[in-house]
């Protein structure tokens, strides 16, 4: 950077003044509050720490391959596309000497089976939070169709995720782009609105902690934090049809030129103390096996954040969309909204 | 007007500031909520205590005021003048301009000005940071401020202005004696909804901010995800209170 | 004329680069193919625009304009007499206009939060219903149109209040008092001289509310339970959640056109634009 950026405007040079040494982007709350500084502190690093809300928001950015970010926190299914896309670099696992502290099941995840790209960082599920008091317990997707919920009832506001609950009830795969699936999926949807309250993400948790909903489709993240809130009123079912799962992984960006910096980082994430901590102050499941033993009893047996294997092998995975099955189900989404 | 008028307008105007204020009362009041959830449970000062202790939170609200202001500042001034030039004589291209960018939906500015700063970047060795977000902010913010002050223009008696050449003043003289004291309030007025538009907007700042330049609204948003955490409220409280403070001091200086 | 031209230097510029420039990329977007996951590739088409042909999107357009009139509508009414009071208020009108905007420098996202909080099932306005024996069971007050109204009205206030007060604040008095002095009656005096006068204020507020309402996403999202989607939302998903940037593009160009088709037919004859 010569000077003259430097004098852009007064703003620009105060921030360009505080020269950062490697540029972390990252979901919200998804570091426990230590988590960098005792990084910094160890490795020299200075880490500037940003946040994302959706994945299209910083896909948006990172695509031109100049962004500045180094470390980026892809779900699954964006590993394949951005490597497509060119934007990942190889990872050295010379440098990564403590993979195997990852837990079994994503040693070799279907998205990234020789964790060439990224490293899984965090799991959860899809499924249903309801109130005790509700005298029935909804066991699977298709008893979110039962009118006893009229106006007491609300979908997430994530095309994936109502397309998933719709096609799991018909027994086809959440990621399924057959024409005639999604339509079948699409009257379901259709036929369930009546009975919904809204389309929310994660501002149902406050609502059903105040017992204005009944039931609610949700992630697993947010329902544990309710469920924490209110543990005499509220439950979680895990879907008999099946369900979806999700992963955000760490992965860093062929743009940068910190790659050691950035290695160092992951390897440092993957100590399952660190992780342990970091699953205490965020409340979601590592994909870090060896962080279990660090974690508090309750954590640990958490019957939302951590399910028997059983259960989860009811899960299925998203996977990534052609642009035709895409357009297909935007077209499908915007009717049932209409 | 008579005095029944009068007060009957008062009261109205009552209902319309509580209209406007109750919902920053609610969100003052459950800052200091023991619990997470917006669910009453007792007094605490932990959030502000989580405020304080989060460096990214705060480095995002300064970085959000310092925008504001900078961005506030320079659309007013180029908004005022660029008002005057075009009640002066109009420009058809210039006023189009104007209603477009108001027109254009923010996800539709902030990517096409992400791949206008990408493009250019190429180029010339600069990063997306604090100055790709000012610049996009007197962007958007400058139709506000035309708007605003254009419409008190429509007013304006030229003769006032041609009287003042005819005495011999500079055109720009005429200008800043005349013309400019006549449009203060609408200054003001524009001024504050450029603050306000810049101040708030996640859209277009969240695709052209850099590394160094996140805002407070793009750590609200991103927090958003999980569920708001009462902290948020803190820190809209602070900010709220301070600028009141700042607005109410203003004022006393002026009477001073 | 000099002056003129070196006043409107800056602006122009500054709006080529800002407005103009994306603008010009907007249209190339359009005319291309989606990428796979966002983005754009060759070859050019004009199918983007071909698929705007479809009842689906009609309705929507329909209704986002219907929604942004009504709320527009809403906020004159409720900010007509709050900026003829501020006008009148003589030293203290600075403060008080600063108290029509001060709520809107916290997040629209808490200021959206609060009211979910105020009109929720269990929240404040149904206790108090139900405590003073007014309703039984909670209304339903959140996710419908009407509640939409509410925050677009809400949020977009000040955009009216403000430039109404910019043209009544010059409004003498005593025009007002030599109409009544004539005779007039206090609502022929508001017809006859008041409106009138304020007419460009009107108008700059009803674009400035307007306009922006037929954009946004969020207030129909949070507050509507994103039960129906207005084009604020359609455009946005295109270039969030459908990675369909092309088709993105095409939508708002579409959207771009009616609203500056109706700005252009709302202003009277040899008037200007702005």
């Amino acid at each position: 950077m010569n000077r003259r950026t430097f004098l852009i405007g007064a703003a620009a040079a105060v921030a360009c003044g505080r020269a950062a040494r490697l540029n972390v982007f990252n979901w919200s709350d998804y570091v426990s509050p230590d988590t960098i500084p005792n990084f910094e502190r160890e490795f020299g690093i200075r880490v500037r720490y940003g946040t994302y809300e959706s994945v299209p928001e910083m896909l948006a950015k990172v695509m031109s391959g100049n962004s500045g970010w180094d470390v980026i926190f892809p779900s699954a299914e964006y590993i394949q596309p951005m490597r497509d896309m060119g934007l990942l670099a190889r990872l050295r696992h010379d440098w990564l000497p403590n993979l195997s502290m990852l837990d079994r099941q994503f040693q070799k995840p279907p998205w990234d089976p020789g964790l060439d790209w990224s490293v899984p960082y965090m799991h959860g599920a899809t499924g249903i939070v309801y109130q005790k008091s509700l005298g029935w317990t909804p066991r699977a997707w298709s008893d979110l169709w039962d009118a006893r919920l009229a106006g007491k009832l609300t979908m997430l506001d994530d095309p994936p995720e109502v397309f998933a609950a719709c096609l799991k009830t018909l027994g086809y795969s959440l990621n399924s782009a057959d024409p005639g699936e999604l339509k079948a999926a699409q009257q379901r949807a259709i036929a369930q609105k009546p009975l919904v309250r809204a389309y929310l993400n994660a501002e149902v948790r406050d609502q059903l902690v105040a017992g204005d909903v009944s039931a609610a489709q949700a992630w697993a993240v947010t329902a544990a934090q309710a469920i924490a809130a209110a543990p005499e009123k509220l439950a979680f079912a895990f879907p008999s049809e099946g369900f979806p799962r999700y992963a955000d992984n760490v992965a860093i960006l062929r743009e940068s030129s910190r790659q050691e910096a950035a290695h160092h980082f992951i390897a440092y994430l993957l100590r399952p103390q660190v992780a342990a901590a970091i699953v205490e102050t965020t409340h979601t499941a590592a994909c870090n096996g060896a962080a279990q033993a660090f974690l508090p009893e309750a954590l640990r047996s958490d019957p939302v954040l951590y399910p028997p294997a059983d259960i989860l092998a009811r899960g299925e995975w998203f996977a990534p969309q052609s642009a035709a099955g895409q357009r297909l189900r935007d077209r499908l989404w915007t009717e049932i909204k209409t | 007007m008579n005095k029944g008028a009068k007060r009957g307008l008062a009261v109205y105007a009552v209902f319309v500031y509580a209209f406007l204020h109750v919902p920053l009362l609610i969100l003052a009041v459950f800052s200091f909520n023991s619990s997470r959830f917006s669910v009453w449970q007792g007094f605490s000062l932990q959030w502000y205590r989580a405020v304080a202790a989060d460096p990214n939170l705060i480095e995002a609200s300064l970085n959000s005021l310092l925008i504001a202001i900078a961005a506030t500042v320079a659309a007013t001034i180029l908004g005022t003048l660029a008002a005057y030039g075009l009640w002066k004589r109009s420009s058809a291209w210039l006023s189009g301009s104007m209603y477009l960018s108001l027109v254009t939906p923010e996800i539709v500015t902030g990517v096409s000005l992400l791949a206008l700063f990408q493009w250019i970047f190429r180029f010339a060795h600069l990063r997306l940071g604090m100055h790709t977000v000012i610049l996009a902010h007197v962007g958007f913010s400058l139709a506000y401020v035309v708007v605003v002050v254009l419409a008190r223009l429509r007013g304006f008696d030229r003769t006032l202005e041609e009287a003042a050449l005819d005495l011999g003043a500079t055109e720009f003289g005429a200008f800043w004696r005349v013309t400019l004291p006549y449009l203060a309030p609408a200054i003001a007025a524009a001024a504050m909804l450029a603050f306000t538009v810049s101040i708030d907007d996640y859209v277009i700042t969240s695709l052209v901010a850099g590394v160094d330049s996140q805002t407070l609204p793009m750590v609200i948003y991103a927090m958003a995800r999980r569920g708001v955490n009462p902290a948020l409220n803190a820190v809209s409280t602070l900010v709220v209170f301070g600028l009141g403070m700042l607005i109410m001091l203003s004022e006393r200086f002026r009477k001073a | 004329m000099r002056l003129r031209n070196a006043f409107l230097a800056p602006t122009a510029i500054l709006m080529a680069v800002t407005m103009l420039a994306p603008l010009a990329i907007i249209v190339v977007y359009s005319l291309l193919t989606r990428g796979a996951y966002g983005g754009v590739e060759l070859p050019w088409t004009l199918e983007n625009f071909t698929r705007l042909w479809d009842p689906v999107y009609g309705v929507i357009f329909v209704r986002s304009f219907w929604i942004a009139a009504v709320s527009t509508a809403l906020c004159l009414i409720l900010g007509f007499p709050l900026a003829m009071f501020i006008a009148r208020s003589g030293p203290r009108k600075n403060l008080y206009l600063s108290l029509v905007i001060l709520p809107f420098w916290t997040s629209f996202l808490i200021r959206t939060y609060a009211w979910m909080f105020l009109l929720r099932d269990t929240g404040i306005v149904n206790s108090a219903l139900q405590g003073l024996g007014i309703i039984r069971e909670p209304l339903a007050l959140l996710y419908n149109d009407g509640v939409v109204i509410l925050g677009l009205v809400y949020g977009f206030l000040p955009f009216m209040v403000l430039p109404l007060y910019a043209t009544l604040e010059r409004l003498d008095p005593s025009l007002l008092e030599a109409a009544a002095d004539l005779g007039a009656r206090p609502r022929d005096t508001l017809v006859r001289v008041t409106l009138p006068l304020c007419a460009p204020g009107i108008r700059a507020g009803a674009i400035l509310v307007f306009v922006p309402c037929l954009g946004t996403y969020l207030t129909s999202d949070l507050l509507g339970g994103s039960k129906t989607v207005l084009i604020g939302n359609l455009v946005q998903n295109q270039f969030t959640a459908s990675r369909d940037w092309p088709f993105g593009a095409a939508l708002s160009l579409a959207l771009m056109a009616i609203a500056m088709i109706l700005l252009f037919a709302a202003r009277r004859r040899g008037e200007e634009l702005l």
